[in-house]
């Protein structure tokens, strides 16, 4: 694993808790309390009549964003993991190269593409986002996955073999477990990059956190497209946290 | 007791395995040894069907491996590898319990036989149980590895080079303690090596591999003395041959009565091996020796005559 | 393992199977009489006929066929037909236009439909797994998609007039050439700047560690803030700048536009590119590096000579994560008026008009996939050894 991640991995380990909770409770501040900063985002828009986002309720927005993201990653999850454990077992090993070239192929696609060509097949609204979401976050989780369950080491592989322990056994005992924190690491990067497109998504018909910003930058309103990115910036920031701390810290 | 019988196994093109019979006795142990490639793991491993057999068949107790379930297979058998095959995100005692749980003994009796087993490999209880085996000497996790291989008391052990990647101060008392264990539990024992030390030291029963094939096969002693051909020959020491031998015969082999003869200053414990007595004369620059019992009283002596096994006129040799 | 009859290959044989129930299920093409009505959808057999769809699914059964017992021979032919198919798809657009387009109608114009999308993506998948069971190399796989490419461009050429998406491309291929230039611009030179800039942070983190852990904090921070948000939040400052100081406003700096698009793009490449270098400075054997100052070369020499070197092909690696990141994120960049491919994508998006979109979103995926080979294949060449 990277420095980096491993670095901010140990940081996060020591605030605990601190990280996603202080995100959290400014994220929920910022949703409730946006008017009381009134004054603030007068400075930027002194002209404008409106300076607070009033189309709908920001918790709303906020609902409705988590609500497309946890929908698409937990599918993405579940299909993304599914694939991974199926093409590594005795009977679909015939589809590893071809899903493990797909999965980091795939990554190379931008996401405002995959997005975008979502529209034209799947039409307008909140789900074709779901599924573009779905779609693209499947590929850094299948990836990881891969990676996860082929990176264990062979002798482990073996012995858990010769002891005899089943299929299932082995799958759910040793190679998920140890493969586990490669698993989330992917699951951390696919949530990641879809509560960026998702807010993406607000151009294409889905009514999210990304609404202020698209409205702002249409209307010409620098006070709306400061409080969605506030509010994104601060829900990725809390999502982000919360995995970190969820990460162990790679253990040898 | 395992018997293979004609038994060859192939890869694609190569035959990995080629004709194999082999009979290993109950509480014998059997050792694999052989050039790398030779095909010792590989016979190894399908007797706990990790890897199937092409042709022939394998029996344990009579029965061919093939009509167990693999899993049943594999939980009767214990078996103990190079990399120790931990799994690392369990602790020490976890591990050792792993087959007793696979056979779904009561808590308490897993936990029962953890405890004898880090007993009778020496692993205090206290001080092991919780750790991680990434937080082990090699030596210490090689011997968690067999008391894993022990767990559940299968009556046949398969070794594959368990004390390879160890340091050879650290192997050597890894051999005491095993030949120690099997002179107590008497298990079956297929074991593979390359280090023919160490094969000749374990050996019940020696089995020479080359190229997929058994070249020759029999107690050490035998090969020593008659290699089949220049390949064993070369395997078991070439010129080295003789001290290799020596390693093996105790001194109490070749004593002679006291006799009117002064008692020789120098001395050796009767359980010594020839080879060491050898190394006492070469370093002390005579030709006999005393031998002792446990208590230092002088029982015997040993004279390089006969040491080396000339017939001559002291007595009759063995 | 033991020597067996050859199985059929599954993935092959499911890609196929898919390709079959696709072309025959959806539709090949949509057809309209002009730009606002929405297309009516016509498939295969209404396309050509029962003739047509025997001539078309001919090939997929033979190449199934070929799949069900692959030996290298089989394989090789059943690449062949792969690519025949490829470059048949374009052909079907000609054919397809000729057939079911009104030529009296000029304002007439035809999508490209599910079925031939879907295809396309399945014979792509299927070329990638033969590719690999027949280990061809890169350059190889590559080069055998030069086949269906001209065969697109000669049916280009010779007639498809009616193609919406080419019809969208001639109303504006002006906008079109100088978004790709401007596309190409920002990435460009995002990516130069945060390659300077990233090397220096990561020889001065090797430097200073105290500054390491807190560099990759900060970049850590930054990547996760998503595109839109970053945007959105330099809006504000970068309008007030330039309202403060005229020679910023001179230069054309404002609140939109390009200035805070590039800010974000180097910012979002920072990491990647910073995290690569460090990675590769660092993760030289320093056995190598030990027998290089044993044998007396200077610490300039180490550094140049051998370090530097060894780190190359990992750095390249930063560098094409990066650019293929930064080619997605400035069609994000449209939205704040820096320009690009992104434009036609939220344009088309805003006017319901789906050919536009593609005319925006397919140039990016084929950038993306390009940098990312050409970068790959640079990589590949620079690894001690040569190509893997």
């Amino acid at each position: 694993m990277s420095v980096g991640i491993m670095n901010s991995a140990r940081l996060s380990h020591r605030l605990g808790w601190l990280a996603p909770l202080v995100w959290l409770v400014l994220l929920l501040f910022a949703c409730l309390g946006m008017e009381e900063l009134e004054g603030l985002f007068r400075l930027v828009e002194p002209d404008s009549q409106a300076v607070i986002y009033e189309r709908a309720d920001f918790l709303v927005l906020l609902g409705r964003h988590l609500l497309v993201v946890g929908v698409a990653a937990l599918l993405a999850i579940l299909l993304g993991v599914g694939a991974a454990v199926a093409v590594t077992r005795p009977g679909g090993r015939d589809f590893l190269p071809l899903v493990g070239q797909l999965a980091s192929i795939g990554q190379t696609f931008p996401p405002v593409a995959v997005l975008a060509l979502a529209v034209p097949v799947l039409g307008f609204g909140t789900l074709p986002i779901i599924v573009a979401l779905l779609l693209y976050g499947l590929l850094p989780i299948v990836r990881n996955t891969l990676a996860g369950l082929e990176g264990i080491d062979p002798g482990v592989a073996e012995a858990a073999r010769g002891m005899g322990m089943t299929g299932g056994q082995r799958l759910r005992q040793v190679e998920l477990p140890l493969a586990a924190p490669v698993i989330l690491a992917g699951i951390r990067t696919s949530v990641t990059i879809n509560i960026a497109t998702a807010a993406i998504g607000a151009t294409v018909g889905a009514s999210n956190l990304g609404d202020p910003i698209i409205s702002g930058i249409v209307n010409g309103n620098t006070a709306y497209v400061l409080q969605g990115a506030l509010l994104i910036g601060l829900l990725a920031l809390c999502v982000d946290s919360l995995f970190a701390r969820l990460q162990p810290v790679a253990s040898s | 007791m395992i018997e293979l019988i004609h038994v060859t196994k192939r890869f694609g093109d190569v035959v990995a395995v080629d004709d194999v019979s082999l009979s290993v006795g109950k509480g014998e142990l059997c050792v694999l040894v052989g050039t790398s490639g030779c095909g010792k793991s590989t016979t190894l491993r399908m007797i706990n069907r990790l890897i199937e057999h092409s042709d022939g068949e394998i029996h344990l107790d009579g029965q061919p491996v093939r009509e167990f379930r693999e899993e049943v297979l594999r939980r009767r058998i214990g078996y103990a590898i190079q990399s120790t095959g931990l799994f690392p995100h369990w602790t020490v005692e976890r591990n050792i319990g792993l087959v007793p749980r696979l056979l779904k003994w009561p808590a308490s009796r897993v936990r029962e036989r953890v405890e004898e087993l880090m007993a009778l490999l020496d692993l205090s209880m206290g001080e092991f149980a919780g750790k991680y085996p990434s937080q082990l000497s090699g030596g210490q996790a090689q011997r968690v590895g067999v008391a894993r291989a022990l767990a559940a008391d299968p009556e046949i052990l398969l070794m594959d080079e368990p004390f390879g990647a160890l340091d050879p101060i650290t192997r050597e008392s890894l051999q005491d303690e095993l030949a120690r264990l099997q002179a107590r539990l008497h298990k079956t024992i297929v074991f593979v090596t390359h280090d023919m030390d160490e094969a000749l030291r374990l050996a019940d029963r020696l089995v020479v591999m080359h190229q997929g094939r058994i070249v020759q096969q029999g107690h050490p002693i035998e090969l020593l003395r008659e290699p089949a051909d220049e390949f064993v020959e070369s395997l078991l020491g070439g010129e080295d041959r003789g001290l290799k031998e020596a390693a093996l015969l105790p001194v109490s082999e070749r004593m002679t009565p006291l006799g009117p003869r002064l008692v020789a200053k120098e001395r050796v414990a009767q359980h010594a091996t020839l080879r060491e007595a050898l190394s006492i004369m070469l370093w002390r620059h005579v030709e006999r020796l005393a031998v002792v019992d446990d208590d230092d009283i002088p029982i015997g002596e040993l004279s390089l005559r006969r040491l080396v096994g000339a017939r001559g006129h002291e007595s009759p040799g063995p | 393992m033991r020597r067996e009859a050859i199985r059929p290959n599954s993935a092959l044989v499911s890609l196929l199977l898919a390709t079959l129930v696709v072309w025959l299920g959806l539709d090949t093409v949509s057809v309209s009489p002009n730009r606002i009505v929405p297309g009516q959808g016509v498939d295969v057999l209404g396309v050509a006929g029962w003739g047509g769809v025997a001539a078309s699914i001919a090939p997929i059964l033979i190449v199934l066929g070929l799949a069900w017992r692959p030996t290298p021979v089989r394989l090789r032919w059943a690449t062949g037909l792969v690519v025949l198919m490829l470059s048949a798809l374009p052909v079907w657009l000609v054919v397809a236009a000729a057939l079911t387009v009104d030529p009296d109608m000029p304002q007439a114009r035809m999508g490209i439909g599910g079925g031939v999308w879907v295809a396309l993506f399945l014979l792509l998948l299927a070329l990638i797994e033969l590719r690999t069971r027949l280990a061809l190399s890169r350059v190889l796989g590559w080069a055998l998609l030069l086949v269906p490419l001209a065969s697109l461009a000669a049916c280009l050429a010779l007639g498809l007039e009616p193609l919406a998406l080419r019809q969208e491309y001639q109303g504006r291929s002006a906008a079109f050439v100088s978004a790709i230039g401007e596309h190409l611009m920002l990435v460009g030179v995002a990516v130069s700047l945060s390659l300077m800039l990233g090397i220096g942070l990561a020889m001065a983190m090797r430097h200073w560690p105290r500054a390491q852990r807190m560099g990759f904090a900060i970049l850590n921070f930054l990547q996760t803030i998503p595109s839109l948000a970053l945007f959105g939040l330099l809006l504000a400052p970068l309008a007030w700048l330039s309202g403060r100081f005229e020679w910023l406003a001179a230069l054309g700096v404002s609140g939109i536009g390009w200035a805070p698009a590039l800010l974000a793009l180097v910012g979002y490449s920072l990491l990647p590119m910073v995290r690569n270098t460090y990675v590769a400075l660092d993760g030289v054997d320093p056995d190598v590096i030990d027998a290089a100052r044993g044998m007396g070369m200077s610490r300039g020499q180490v550094f140049r000579q051998v370090r530097l070197p060894l780190a190359l092909p990992v750095i390249l690696e930063g560098i094409r994560i990066t650019t293929v990141q930064a080619i997605g994120l400035t069609a994000v960049a449209a939205l704040i008026g820096a320009g690009g491919l992104g434009t036609f994508i939220f344009q088309g998006l805003g006017q319901a008009a789906m050919d536009l979109v593609l005319l925006g979103a397919l140039p990016i995926l084929v950038m993306a996939l390009v940098a990312d080979a050409l970068l790959g294949a640079l990589t590949d060449l620079l690894r001690p050894g040569g190509a893997t």
